[in-house]
């Protein structure tokens, strides 16, 4: 298929439709609208339903109400409308139902800034909501991979009955790039979902979709979960690696910042500096086996890059190489972005020893 | 090849519009190209900015601190956004609302009064359009024809006098594009 321009957002929402989505509902914030509106006017055309829902909390219980009948189901927003949410992810997560959740992330802590930013990792890796759960956590870093990621987010979440995130900031959210978008699948010809509400075959007692379980059952879903994030730890992590044969330093980023730190790191190769870079692409399960590849004899140092202040990543960093190598980081947030000359000088001055 | 292009100016003004269309004319002549937009929460009248790269290779980064060419529709983005124009780059003015010099030794400025440009081919909304032609006719950042058939697609729909004012206000800005490069 051929390549077409299109805006983050609406790539993604469209990427979401393909892979059989068909219930959304969101409430509107920035920068993330584009995929509301986008999917109010794409969804009907496929028999699918759009729901403007009065709050966030609506939004995401109505995903929870959609996801319970065996339906594809979506929600997306932005910061502050994701924290909104938490309680209902939680209650997906209890509940043993699919869902995909899209954070087109901005400024904060608070009302923070419209801007984007990379403010959101510790809230998607550690605590997308109460309880003691977790989510997948993809990154995507172009809108080729948003595209491709969101498109296989919906077959993880039904896979692993859990919701799944897709963590992108606003600058991916805005962007427009070029995209080849995935094949149309048509939800009639998926395997029916024996665990949802309506199923009616074999005999079997109705389900009954709920969060809250006597004490023996939710232990025992709660053993099964420490089984499903080991072997997410062991099978789905994913990133991409480069340059790390020879690399005394090692650039850590994701998404947006990894495009920016790659570029960087491109040009410091040039000059003949010896650096590679870990992207991780999922943020939980967080790419452990790529660190596990580094030598702290060789590698001076880590260089962790996000747009965001304090760096969030680099406690999961610190983990992942055993706190064996040094970790500087850089960042910017309130709404500036990071750019092409501050990170690679940021990079520079560390490799340099001056910072 | 690679051409970072800045457009800036308020809102209303076309700056996302004709950034799209510049990107997508790309995209068509088989290059790479990113847009990235950076407004602020108002409407109307707020600062309006877009990157767009154009590239014959694959865009790595999308967020440069300089640009190669900056279009300043107004004042008050030429203020806040020049010095974001590497030194030696390429300036394209409105002179229509930018009055000020600009204290710079190390540019090549290109100065049009696009809104006049606009009203008189028949519609000052379209201001945004003589200075991408501007633009084009400068740098040869991407085949003018090209641009043109993105523009006219886009206006299919509307009446033919539409395309034609477009077409004609392009053609103003691309020739003084022109005549600065043979000067150059």
């Amino acid at each position: 298929m051929s390549k077409q321009l299109m805006k983050g957002c609406e790539a993604v929402a469209e990427a979401a439709v393909r892979a059989g989505c068909r219930f959304f509902a969101g409430y509107p914030i920035t920068p993330q609208n584009e995929i509301p509106e986008y999917m109010s006017s794409r969804l009907p055309e496929v028999g699918g339903t759009f729901v403007q829902g009065e709050s966030e909390i609506a939004s995401i219980n109505m995903v929870y109400g959609a996801s319970a009948t065996g339906t594809r189901a979506m929600t997306s927003s932005s910061s502050p409308g994701i924290s909104l949410k938490t309680e209902g992810i939680s209650y997906l997560a209890g509940a043993l139902l699919p869902a995909v959740i899209v954070n087109v992330s901005r400024g904060g802590p608070g009302l923070g800034s419209i801007q984007p930013a990379q403010s959101d990792y510790l809230q998607a890796t550690k605590a997308p909501g109460h309880g003691g759960f977790h989510t997948l956590v993809f990154a995507p870093s172009t809108l080729q991979e948003a595209v491709d990621l969101t498109y296989e987010a919906f077959d993880y979440a039904e896979r692993d009955r859990c919701p799944v995130m897709i963590l992108m900031d606003g600058c991916l959210g805005s962007i427009m790039e070029s995209v080849s978008l995935p094949a149309m699948k048509d939800p009639a010809e998926f395997e029916e979902t024996k665990w949802a509400v309506g199923y009616n075959g074999q005999s079997r007692p109705t389900r009954i979709i709920t969060s809250i379980y006597p004490e023996l059952v939710l232990e025992n879903n709660n053993k099964a979960r420490v089984e499903t994030y080991a072997r997410w730890a062991k099978e789905d992590a994913k990133a991409e690696e480069l340059l790390l044969d020879d690399a005394q330093y090692v650039v850590v980023a994701y998404g947006i910042a990894a495009r920016v730190a790659k570029q960087a790191v491109l040009a410091l190769r040039a000059k003949g500096i010896k650096i590679g870079m870990i992207r991780p692409i999922t943020l939980y399960p967080f790419p452990k086996q790529s660190f596990a590849k580094l030598n702290s004899a060789n590698v001076k140092a880590i260089i962790d890059i996000e747009m965001t202040i304090p760096a969030q990543m680099e406690e999961d960093i610190a983990l992942a190489t055993h706190c064996a190598i040094p970790i500087h980081s850089y960042g910017r947030s309130g709404g500036n972005l990071l750019d092409d000359d501050g990170v690679r000088q940021a990079i520079e001055k560390i490799v340099g020893g001056e910072a | 090849m690679k051409n970072i292009l800045i457009i800036s100016g308020s809102g209303g003004q076309g700056v996302m519009s004709i950034g799209i269309t510049f990107a997508q004319s790309a995209v068509k002549a088989e290059k790479f190209a990113t847009f990235m937009p950076l407004y602020g929460p108002e409407q109307r009248g707020g600062s309006a900015k877009c990157t767009v790269i154009v590239s014959d290779e694959e865009i790595i980064s999308p967020l440069p601190s300089k640009c190669d060419t900056l279009i300043a529709m107004n004042e008050q983005s030429l203020k806040k956004f020049l010095g974001e124009l590497a030194p030696g780059g390429t300036l394209i003015i409105n002179s229509s609302r930018v009055t000020s010099p600009v204290n710079r030794e190390d540019l090549r400025i290109i100065s049009l009064p696009a809104d006049d440009i606009a009203l008189k081919v028949g519609s000052a909304k379209i201001a945004n359009v003589p200075m991408i032609g501007a633009f084009l006719g400068y740098t040869n950042a991407l085949d003018s024809e090209i641009f043109l058939n993105t523009l006219t697609e886009k206006f299919a729909s509307k009446p033919p006098q539409i395309i034609e004012m477009n077409q004609q206000a392009f053609q103003e800005g691309f020739a003084v594009g022109q005549a600065a490069k043979a000067n150059a």
